[in-house]
């Protein structure tokens, strides 16, 4: 176990300095200079000179890997440089817009499991039913409508049609949460069902099946806990690699319903070209994504023990 | 085993279909797409318009149909730039194995270390918005799939007979590579691909809309239902008919998508 734990945080020590320097690098991507910016931002009329010496003070001249040393020295005692926008410290800016995209994420994600662990396992049980038919057409079609459509269409017939939800979701507590919440659980499900079904149908022809039948075992017992059980580590794996998604379109969500997480606080600073905070956005987020599956990994090889003798490979 | 060919073979032909509508829509639209009618403008769809016109009285039908280009050739591009990429870099981890395998694995696993949406949201974002950009950030989000498909496949065949007979018979390794390995995993590569096209659909419509694909005026399905976002309420026909169009392409991909893989999958060429 503890070999299979040092392989797995040595592979996440490599990621995470990927991850690090690979966001760090994205300011060079950036067109405009932050010394420009930055003195646009206080009227002075750039010169050459006084760019050249901005660039100075800013510690812009220095070699790539020193300032990205730098940057990450600071990033751990929680200094990620000043929002080019309003001068406040970015990590600040983040902090205060992190909490809100992991309720969002995380309350998405309870109904997720929630509503596809069932209705996938259903699915796999009834294939070719009726229901699992029924589920099948359903999930193509969301899976096939970009979310900001679902947003939209929610904010119609929610917001517009029948006034039930506020338009704009942080002014009203646990009610603006339930559109994004619903956009996001939905468009996710919609690809889940169909991942769990499929595990689930492969482990259903496996043998313990029938003898689990023959001892007059009921089928839901047979179904929820014998059959779940063994479907839950491919299950938890792709839940861990969902996420992506699911970040992902919190940005979009954020966006429409107004909700002031990391989504947001990035495209307001897209539009305002303040680099370092989109900067910050993309590392925390994909940070989070890492730790998370991290996780999973760790708690494969916890539940599996042919996994962390490596006698088999994760699926 | 018919059925399936006649699927295939019929979806296939209805995407040939799609595309050449897609390709000469411009020439069946009613309207100018960007000549904007303001006494008309959230006019309900009408016999003279009939999708309706947007805020600025220009009518959706023809922006619909012009847009078209920019929204599904922009995608086919895309995916093309990122399977020939990521391919050349599975090959060459897979078949080159030991440090060149390391070291472009690692760099794959970085890539995909980001959730994809949002490091295309970084990428454009960083570079500023505009059609351009917005490719190289999809580009950025997508070859990891194809990098890490080809090399698991260049690993299946690898050891094969064929591929040893091959070396036996003192092929180059550039022959072995173009001439064996390659044409037995183009098919599971090119259904991913077909499929992929209707993913980057997706992605591409959600840079758009939130600013960072094309820019106005110019008609793209994305930035027309970003647009008609703030007329929901008196003119919902602005959102919904691009937003038809993206659902019908990418549910056209994705059917053909599985149609060839199970095409494939029964003559067990896959």
């Amino acid at each position: 176990m503890k070999k299979f734990i040092l392989k797995k945080l040595g592979l996440f020590i490599f990621v995470f300095l990927g991850i690090t320097f690979l966001s760090f690098g994205l300011t060079y991507l950036a067109p405009s200079d932050p010394a420009e910016i930055q003195l646009n931002k206080t009227g002075v009329v750039p010169t050459e000179e006084l760019l050249e010496r901005t660039r100075e003070e800013m510690g812009l001249n220095r070699p790539l890997l020193v300032r990205y040393g730098e940057w990450l020295f600071g990033m751990f005692q929680g200094d990620m440089g000043d929002s080019l926008r309003n001068g406040k410290p970015v990590a600040e800016e983040l902090a205060k817009a992190l909490p809100k995209t992991l309720l969002l994420a995380a309350v998405s994600m309870a109904v997720v499991i929630t509503l596809s662990i069932p209705v996938g396992i259903l699915c796999a049980r009834l294939k070719n039913r009726a229901f699992d038919l029924a589920v099948r057409f359903v999930t193509y079609l969301f899976a096939s409508l970009p979310s900001f459509f679902l947003s939209l269409a929610a904010l119609y017939f929610f917001s517009v049609q029948l006034g039930w939800l506020p338009v704009i979701a942080s002014r009203s507590g646990a009610k603006g949460l339930i559109m994004p919440v619903l956009v996001l659980a939905l468009s996710l499900s919609s690809w889940y069902i169909r991942q769990v079904r499929a595990i689930v149908l492969e482990e259903l022809s496996k043998g313990y099946l029938v003898g689990s039948r023959a001892r007059g075992i009921p089928e839901w017992r047979i179904l929820f806990f014998h059959v779940l059980k063994n479907s839950m580590l491919p299950i938890m794996t792709l839940l861990g690699l969902s996420l992506a998604s699911m970040l992902g379109g919190t940005t979009i969500v954020e966006n429409i319903f107004s909700w002031p997480g990391l989504g947001k606080l990035a495209m307001d600073a897209i539009s305002a070209r303040d680099y370092p905070v989109i900067q910050g956005y993309v590392v925390w987020l994909a940070l989070i994504f890492l730790l998370v599956n991290f996780l999973v990994d760790l708690s494969y090889g916890l539940l599996d023990p042919r996994v962390r003798k490596g006698q088999v490979e994760r699926k | 085993m018919r059925k399936t060919e006649l699927r295939a073979g019929f979806m296939v032909l209805l995407l040939i279909l799609f595309l050449l509508v897609v390709l000469f829509g411009r020439q069946f639209a009613p309207n100018d797409p960007y000549a904007s009618n303001l006494s008309a403008s959230n006019e309900a769809p009408s016999a003279e318009y009939p999708f309706g016109t947007d805020n600025l009285g220009r009518c959706i039908l023809s922006r619909v149909l012009s847009g078209a280009v920019a929204s599904v050739y922009t995608a086919i591009l895309i995916v093309a730039v990122v399977s020939v990429f990521g391919t050349a870099v599975g090959l060459l981890a897979g078949y080159g194995g030991g440090w060149l395998d390391q070291i472009l694995m690692k760099i794959t696993l970085v890539f995909q270390a980001f959730p994809g949406f949002i490091l295309a949201v970084a990428i454009a974002g960083m570079l500023g918005p505009g059609l351009k950009n917005a490719v190289f950030s999809l580009v950025a989000m997508y070859w990891t799939s194809y990098a890490r498909l080809t090399r698991s496949l260049v690993l299946q065949v690898k050891n094969e007979a064929y591929v040893q007979a091959a070396i036996l018979c003192g092929a180059k390794r550039r022959h072995i590579l173009f001439r064996h390995i390659l044409p037995n995993i183009i098919l599971p590569l090119m259904t991913t691909a077909v499929s992929d096209i209707s993913n980057v659909i997706l992605s591409m419509a959600g840079l758009s809309f939130l600013g960072l694909g094309v820019q106005a005026p110019q008609a793209e399905w994305g930035l027309m239902i970003s647009n008609g976002r703030q007329f929901l309420q008196t003119a919902p026909w602005a959102i919904l008919f691009p937003s038809a169009a993206i659902f019908l392409s990418v549910v056209l991909f994705n059917l053909t998508g599985d149609c060839l893989r199970d095409l494939f999958t029964e003559r067990g060429e896959v």
